[in-house]
């Protein structure tokens, strides 16, 4: 049968990394969560053999007035959330799209996706205002064809967001405060780890030019100039080297862009040195406390310290694995995470990056993107007052965002960076190598000499005058 | 003896000097002037290629008002009157199955980079509206075209992708088959037939490429691609860089009932100067590449031609034409054989013009026309992959 968007496999070859099935989506979100093993089961309790009246009067006395607080707490977040509806930092429906649909917007509607957790119907619900999309390909794409595969889940996004009316597409700013008044969803993109980029500025602006608005450094993989917080793939290991010279010129380049800086997945080395390099304040776009849950992906509170200095934000990250450090979660034990980072450095650098789509368990009451308001009403029950959550909300991100955009106001003096990866860093048979590419086409001595025709002609009027004599 | 030595030493004076020899040669005025009201767009240059092999794309180290080691710089361009270009984003077909995507995005970013070192000379643009804003701004329009369908991995997110960077043709192959093409070197033998001219997806491809608004450019590819495209493509095509077939033999050129089909798809035929497609020989000079202008023309009418130069991507180049400020000459030529203002002005500027407002027009129209997408059964009712 005819592939349609599908060239024949004959194009497979030893440089094509394959995203095609189910089965690799599972093994994608062990990967992608990189978690540490265990978590208990919670064991639902059994409550058997009392009488009905009995129920009735627990029901009465202590569970009606809790419903009726609860009720006006729920009210009070959805009111909040019509306000202060969400910027969302990290979702992976492009992902979702790509494993289940081979990237055929024309097969799903984008109000409802039963595979996934995320589409319109469910981000309206939740008051998903802004969502940064990820156009992530897998650590195994890199050195292979990681920059073809990142162009079509950019691509992916692009026609994603306008295909449907619901959606925009924003890459300022302005666009995205424009977007609310409009009552659209933005969609924002970000690119899911510095493999998209082999190595190369000029790759990294062409996606920038795309509409790319965020980059973390790394996915689960180190990269010739980054490190990972996860040891999944033995690649590009390194002593002491945490954000080489070229990973420094890629923050740079971000910073002259007006590309944000995510620091999710990286080490905490690199997400310091990065922290410390750049002009414009950074992200954390899907991570949590690793006070509360001590997994690596999540971040100690130095860093965060850190981070609050730079004016930077951290999204917090939903995924139960994360959240508690087992397989089981709650709505309490995310809000642990968020009362924890505001202890430290304050609600003014705190967001919230759900994750969905990228990760395979979310916390009870927490499931898809409709739930975020549950989450909102658990933080108000907490006293955190209405102004830290606008905050929490999309004030944070709308700042961060607005700063960056400055930093590269700012950077019009400074021309596209020439830097460029030392060879020896990334060669692999996958690439040509630039030293010594095969001359199709050269110029051989561009110089030429013109036959100087008037000089000849004045030799010969000369040379008349003295054979006539 | 004084008096023949004075009369001697004036004329040589008068024959060296170009001011003189310009106002003395009336074609080449003429050229100027029609050169001034309509734009020079020329269909291939690779100056770019140069820049990452010379320089491996470094542009601070490069000086286009002084560069001397290629066919392109900044004062041959204005010399040469220069309107348009479409600057070629070439890799080798050595990338294909490595690194090509890549490569074809740095060449793609050189372009734009160059455009923004020297904007007083040049203006990046997309559209046959921007070349003539250009031209009235007194720069050369500079365009990008992909030279080698390897560029794009068999992927039409790429495609569109690379619409969005501002790619504005996409030369269908190079000189290797595809997984979806064949290339021109199946027609002396020198590959192996593949595809059969294009293969399912490659026809997909050409859906996809008039839906996008990108020109089809069949420079480089086999007869049998040329007669599959002209018959498919619903928009008119181009060869941004060939000459005639019946000229010199060259599989890389036109043959006469190819010319007959772009004739009647009203695209166009952009005649490169490489002295290898002009006279099958290594030596030409000006007359031998207005003799292809002659035989297009005769072929096909003067609607269907158009520059093609292909600087800076051959070792040789003819006499009279040996860089890009020498084409003027060229343009001359045709005039003193008769080729009358409008015919001139047609293949200076105005075919290509035409062309690329009839294939904006296909895209605009695709995108309300869900018609267009019968054809391919994944464009569904909504047309919505369209990525505007």
């Amino acid at each position: 049968m005819m592939q349609m968007f599908r060239i024949d496999s004959n194009a497979a070859h030893a440089c094509r990394h394959h995203i095609v099935s189910s089965t690799a989506l599972e093994t994608l979100h062990s990967v992608h969560a990189a978690s540490q093993q265990g978590g208990k089961q919670t064991d639902l309790k059994m409550l058997s053999g009392w009488p009905v009246n009995m129920w009735l009067w627990i029901l009465l006395t202590f569970i009606m007035p809790l419903l009726t607080s609860a009720y006006s707490e729920k009210e009070r977040a959805q009111e909040l959330m019509d306000r202060f509806p969400l910027i969302d930092g990290h979702n992976d429906l492009p992902l979702k799209i790509r494993v289940y649909y081979n990237n055929r917007l024309s097969q799903i509607d984008l109000q409802k996706i039963s595979k996934a957790a995320t589409d319109i119907y469910r981000l309206r619900a939740g008051s998903v205002q802004t969502q940064m999309f990820a156009a992530y390909v897998p650590c195994g794409a890199q050195e292979k064809d990681a920059v073809m595969l990142t162009l079509e889940q950019i691509d992916l996004v692009r026609r994603m967001c306008n295909k449907a009316q619901d959606l925009e597409l924003v890459t300022t700013y302005d666009d995205l405060t424009n977007s609310m008044m409009k009552q659209k969803i933005a969609c924002l993109i970000s690119i899911e780890g510095g493999h998209s980029i082999d190595s190369s500025l000029a790759v990294l602006r062409m996606f920038y030019e795309l509409g790319v608005r965020s980059m973390s450094l790394t996915h689960n993989c180190n990269t010739p100039w980054a490190e990972t917080s996860t040891d999944l793939y033995g690649v590009f290991q390194r002593e002491n080297n945490s954000l080489t010279p070229f990973g420094k010129s890629v923050v740079e380049e971000m910073n002259r862009l007006g590309m944000i800086v995510d620091l999710s997945h990286s080490s905490w080395e690199t997400a310091s040195a990065a922290l410390k390099h750049s002009r414009a304040p950074v992200i954390f776009s899907h991570s949590s406390s690793h006070s509360i849950c001590d997994n690596k992906r999540n971040v100690p509170d130095w860093l965060l310290r850190e981070l609050e200095q730079k004016n930077g934000l951290i999204m917090v990250n939903l995924y139960s694995k994360f959240i508690s450090c087992g397989k089981d979660a709650n709505i309490s034990d995310v809000a642990d995470h968020f009362d924890h980072i505001k202890k430290i450095i304050g609600a003014k650098s705190i967001g919230i990056g759900g994750d969905f789509d990228g990760a395979d368990s979310f916390p009870q009451g927490l499931q898809d993107v409709s739930k975020y308001p549950a989450l909102i009403q658990e933080l108000l029950k907490r006293n955190w007052s209405e102004q830290d959550l606008a905050d929490v909300l999309r004030r944070n991100f709308l700042r961060v965002f607005k700063e960056v955009e400055n930093v590269r106001d700012n950077s019009k003096h400074l021309i596209p960076s020439e830097d460029q990866i030392p060879s020896e860093k990334v060669k692999n048979l996958c690439r040509l190598d630039r030293q010594n590419p095969i001359l199709q086409r050269s110029i051989s001595g561009a110089k030429f000499i013109l036959p100087n025709l008037y000089l000849m002609s004045s030799l010969l009027l000369f040379s008349s005058i003295f054979m006539n004599k | 003896m004084w008096r023949q030595v004075l009369v001697a030493l004036c004329l040589s004076l008068w024959i060296c000097s170009p001011d003189l020899t310009l106002a003395e040669d009336p074609y080449l005025n003429r050229a100027y002037q029609l050169m001034s009201e309509t734009p020079l767009i020329d269909g291939h240059n690779d100056l770019p290629w140069q820049l990452r092999m010379q320089f491996n794309n470094q542009l601070n180290k490069v000086n286009l008002d002084t560069l001397e080691t290629t066919h392109t710089n900044i004062p041959k361009i204005k010399e040469g009157r220069l309107g348009a270009q479409f600057w070629a984003a070439y890799v080798p077909c050595e990338t294909q199955y490595k690194d090509a995507v890549r490569q074809t995005l740095e060449q793609i970013d050189v372009v734009h980079r160059m455009c923004e070192k020297y904007p007083d000379t040049f203006k990046f643009v997309t559209t046959s509206q921007g070349i003539m804003d250009a031209f009235k701004e007194n720069k050369t329009a500079s365009l990008i075209g992909v030279e080698g369908g390897h560029s794009i991995d068999s992927s039409l997110g790429t495609l569109r992708t690379m619409y969005q960077l501002g790619v504005r043709y996409l030369t269908l192959t190079h000189s290797c088959n595809t997984p979806w093409a064949d290339n021109w070197r199946v027609d002396d033998g020198s590959d192996p037939i593949q595809s059969g001219g294009l293969s399912p997806f490659g026809k997909q491809l050409i859906v996809e490429m008039n839906r996008l608004g990108m020109l089809i450019d069949l420079a480089h590819v086999p007869v049998s691609v040329m007669n599959q495209t002209l018959t498919m493509s619903v928009a008119p095509v181009i060869f941004s860089h060939s000459s005639a077939y019946a000229v010199c033999r060259h599989s890389r050129n036109v043959p006469d009932e190819i010319l007959l089909k772009v004739k009647e798809k009203k695209g166009i035929v952009m005649v490169n100067f490489y002295n290898d497609y002009v006279t099958c020989s290594q030596k030409a000079n000006i007359s031998d590449v207005a003799d292809h202008f002659d035989h297009i023309k005769k072929v096909g009418g003067a609607e269907i031609i158009g520059f093609g130069g292909d600087y800076d991507g051959v070792p040789r180049t003819p006499e009279g034409l040996e860089d890009v400020s020498k084409v003027p000459n060229l343009v001359a030529e045709l005039l003193r054989r008769g080729w009358t203002d409008e015919e001139v002005k047609a293949a200076l500027g105005n075919n290509l013009l035409r062309v690329m407002s009839e294939v904006e027009r296909v895209r605009t129209q695709s995108t309300n026309n869900p018609g267009l997408c019968e054809r391919v059964k994944r464009c569904g009712k909504d047309n919505s992959d369209h990525t505007g």
